[in-house]
């Protein structure tokens, strides 16, 4: 019998916050973290709206005490997140912060059994410059050779903090942190380790911008998911890591919620956009549910993937009606965050964890329309609500669908039945 | 248990299709038949890809030519419930052109077809789009470690789903930017002696390679090739852990007596050794070896392929093509050392 997966400790940073209590604080009171600010280096920063991290480099490396040479601003998102799930977790006891490897690590996180999947789509590609100059060859290469590649986040966190169990990085574009949650809740559930530190990230990069803005789906203002009147979506940055354990070692620990369920399909019908049947998202949430063994009327609300752009959303509405016929309270945090790409499964998945832990459901901000062919409306005011089971959903290009299910812990149960 | 049936390779040697010449190419003896490196670099000789229409061919990138490539013998033969690519330089080249572009026209309008291809997942998706395939799919981009992350996964999702059948591989692509980057970190030989064999070298840094090697497998034993026994991936700058490591490895996954007529504990009939001829990796490999009985012989491969991250699926592979080894079953182990931190064992059961 598989052992069944908890979340035990969560970390998050993003534009609407730089911790759990400050992202659940602006999700609460309605607050976007959509503004003008992003990249310096950009010539689209002030011209299009962001969902910038508040955080300079320099403030990053203050807050994670990292200073050593060749790490990119997506590994100090990164380790800003990972620090608080496993601090959250009691992984992490106190850490010095003179560079290199960490202090106050714990036997459990450095074990064989704790794995650690990472998800990122730019990796090291936000040093735009640095990677220009190293390719154009010559002896002398910059300090970040070794720093471009999506791994290099993860071999970074695992050498400072010392793991010495499975790691990898998982790539699926906009869906990669959902399926680094699923790779981890698996490998607990198979009996491959006892323990995954798993999450995604990605800083906002003028190479990512550039990307979506020849695609022509970047909103000249701030996105509006589910809205007939919407534009496309807006770039955001960010990082959310969270620890999984077996229900076999949970005693006496602050326990979040389950990993109940979780799907991963592709769609096969285009390189960057969803099929108009939305069969793709239609297959992901009903596998999810069918692993879960739950069905669709057990779904209390949905954080939808909504991106804001005409594709997905017309795309996902299609399959939320297709498997829910009326869909529960859904809404789009990409709203208040922008859309985190490679760590947008995971920050969603804390949010959704949020959800069912405090009862309480987070709203989409600046919707007004509904699309005519579908008529649907997400949640527009936040609002306590009693909550079993919730869905969240990440698709990414290329096809790459993921939903996973959380469900309200065991010991919090009785106060929402 | 996680079971190959049927595989497919697109290597720098297009002879190696089997039978006695891949034997003989194997053991290193075999120079003068084995296609060298050209140019610095071993680049695998690509097929015709009779069955990818001309204008999508054009469109790909390499990495996902090879990999689509690879694909689509495997995916007539059998129903596919999921699709599973390890690689570690796939997409970079799209990537860079992209980011060049940015540079070099400050942010003008550009077209999205390099940013598109060159997010990694580019191969496993464009193998389900051009398959109809809308199972499982995922990418693994953990520099040395992704192949082996991507069979773990499909031996999870065998015994989550019995009897179903999936597509695992390893693909990666040597191209201009990604080569210079590598080179200017030291992963590369700067010069190449013709003649010389990759491991009669004493320096620092490899020969760049590429290819693309793909398994279709599954839980059922019948007709298999192979099974994968065990898979372990880990981190380490120190030889005497991976040492230590391989021990407890074999301890587990080939205890004594496990096979007929064999008495010590952790001892396969053959070792793939992924040594590349960096003379920095040398002392992990050493450590390997002497954990092994000295009787095992040792088939070096990277003489074969070159040095990329996914090296380690083109070993499984031509461990399948040798001749047939006496008896049957017979174990055989990988060792991998990608750069010097990331180390993989595989071992691996042939029944044919």
């Amino acid at each position: 019998m598989a052992s069944r997966v908890f979340v035990t400790g969560m970390g998050v940073i993003s534009a609407i916050g730089d911790s759990l209590a400050a992202n659940r604080k602006a999700l609460v009171r309605k607050e976007s973290g959509i503004g003008y600010s992003g990249p310096a280096n950009s010539r689209y920063v002030g011209v299009i709206p962001f969902g910038s991290v508040t955080f300079s480099n320099a403030e990053l490396m203050e807050h994670t005490g990292i200073y050593d040479a060749g790490v990119s601003r997506t590994t100090l998102l990164a380790a800003h997140a990972f620090r608080q799930a496993i601090q959250d977790a009691g992984l992490l006891l106190s850490e010095a912060t003179s560079g290199g490897a960490a202090s106050g690590c714990t036997t459990l996180l450095t074990a064989t059994d704790t794995a650690l999947i990472g998800a990122t789509t730019v990796g090291g590609m936000c040093l735009t410059d640095e990677l220009y100059r190293d390719t154009n060859g010559g002896a002398q290469g910059s300090g970040y050779l070794a720093s471009y590649d999506g791994a290099s986040v993860q071999q970074y966190l695992q050498n400072r903090y010392g793991l010495s169990g499975l790691v990898t990085t998982i790539n699926t574009a906009c869906s990669s942190s959902a399926n680094a949650i699923q790779y981890g809740g698996r490998l607990i559930r198979n009996g491959l380790v006892r323990r995954a530190i798993v999450g995604g990230v990605d800083s906002l990069a003028k190479y990512t911008i550039n990307g979506f803005n020849a695609l022509q789906i970047l909103a000249p203002a701030a996105c509006k998911p589910f809205d007939e009147h919407r534009q496309g979506l807006n770039l955001g940055e960010g990082a959310g890591f969270l620890v999984l354990e077996r229900e076999e070692d949970l005693a006496g620990k602050k326990v979040y919620a389950e990993l109940r369920g979780s799907c991963n399909v592709n769609d096969a019908y285009h390189a960057s956009s969803l099929s108009p049947d939305g069969e793709g998202p239609f297959l992901a949430m009903q596998g999810a549910l069918r692993s879960a063994g739950l069905d669709a009327s057990a779904i209390g609300y949905i954080n939808a993937h909504g991106t804001g752009t005409e594709n997905n959303d017309a795309s996902e509405s299609q399959a939320m009606i297709r498997i829910f016929g009326t869909p529960p309270a859904f809404a789009s945090t990409k709203s208040s965050t922008g859309h985190t790409l490679g760590a947008s499964g995971a920050i969603e998945a804390i949010y959704s964890i949020l959800d069912l832990f405090y009862q309480e459901a987070y709203p989409s901000v600046n919707f007004s329309t509904p699309i005519p062919e579908t008529g649907l409306r997400p949640l527009t005011e936040f609002k306590p609500m009693k909550l079993e089971h919730v869905l969240s959903n990440s698709f990414g290009f290329g096809g790459n669908c993921t939903s996973l299910v959380f469900s309200v812990a065991p010991a919090r149960l009785a106060k929402v039945i | 248990m996680l079971y190959i049936h049927h595989t497919t390779c697109i290597s720098p040697q297009p002879r190696l299709v089997g039978g006695e010449e891949a034997s003989a190419l194997a053991g290193g003896e075999g120079r003068g038949t084995a296609a060298g490196p050209v140019n610095g670099v071993y680049k695998v000789v690509e097929p015709g890809y009779p069955g990818i229409p001309p204008n999508t061919l054009r469109r790909m990138s390499k990495a996902v030519r090879l990999g689509v490539g690879a694909a689509m013998p495997l995916i007539r033969q059998e129903r596919i419930d999921g699709i599973l690519i390890g690689t570690g330089n796939g997409g970079m080249e799209e990537s860079v052109k992209f980011l060049r572009q940015i540079v070099d026209y400050s942010e003008g309008m550009l077209a999205p077809g390099n940013f598109v291809q060159g997010i990694p997942n580019a191969i496993a998706s464009q193998i389900g789009l051009s398959g109809h395939l809308r199972g499982y799919n995922s990418t693994y981009i953990h520099r040395g470690l992704g192949f082996e992350h991507a069979l773990i996964d499909a031996s999870m999702l065998i015994s989550e789903h019995p009897g179903t059948h999936y597509l695992v591989g390893g693909v990666d692509e040597v191209s201009g930017y990604h080569y210079r980057i590598e080179l200017a970190d030291g992963w590369y030989k700067t010069t190449v002696t013709p003649g010389l064999s990759l491991y009669d070298y004493d320096s620092p840094g490899s020969i760049a390679g590429e290819g693309a090697a793909l398994f279709l497998v599954s839980g059922e034993s019948a007709d298999a090739v192979a099974a994968i026994k065990g898979i372990e991936t880990f981190h380490s700058t120190d030889q005497h852990i991976v040492a230590t490591r391989l021990r407890a490895f074999l301890a587990r996954h080939l205890p004594a007596g496990s096979q007929p007529g064999q008495q010590l504990s952790g001892s396969p009939a053959l070792y793939l050794s992924g040594e590349n001829g960096d003379n920095r990796a040398l002392p992990f490999y050493s450590a390997c070896a002497a954990v092994l009985d000295p009787a095992v012989p040792v088939v070096r491969y990277k003489h074969l392929c070159g040095e990329y991250p996914t090296a380690s699926a083109f070993a499984v592979w031509l461990a399948l093509q040798l001749a047939p080894p006496q008896p049957l079953p017979q174990h055989i182990l990988f060792y991998n050392n990608h750069k010097l931190t990331q180390h993989s064992f595989i071992l691996l059961e042939r029944f044919r």
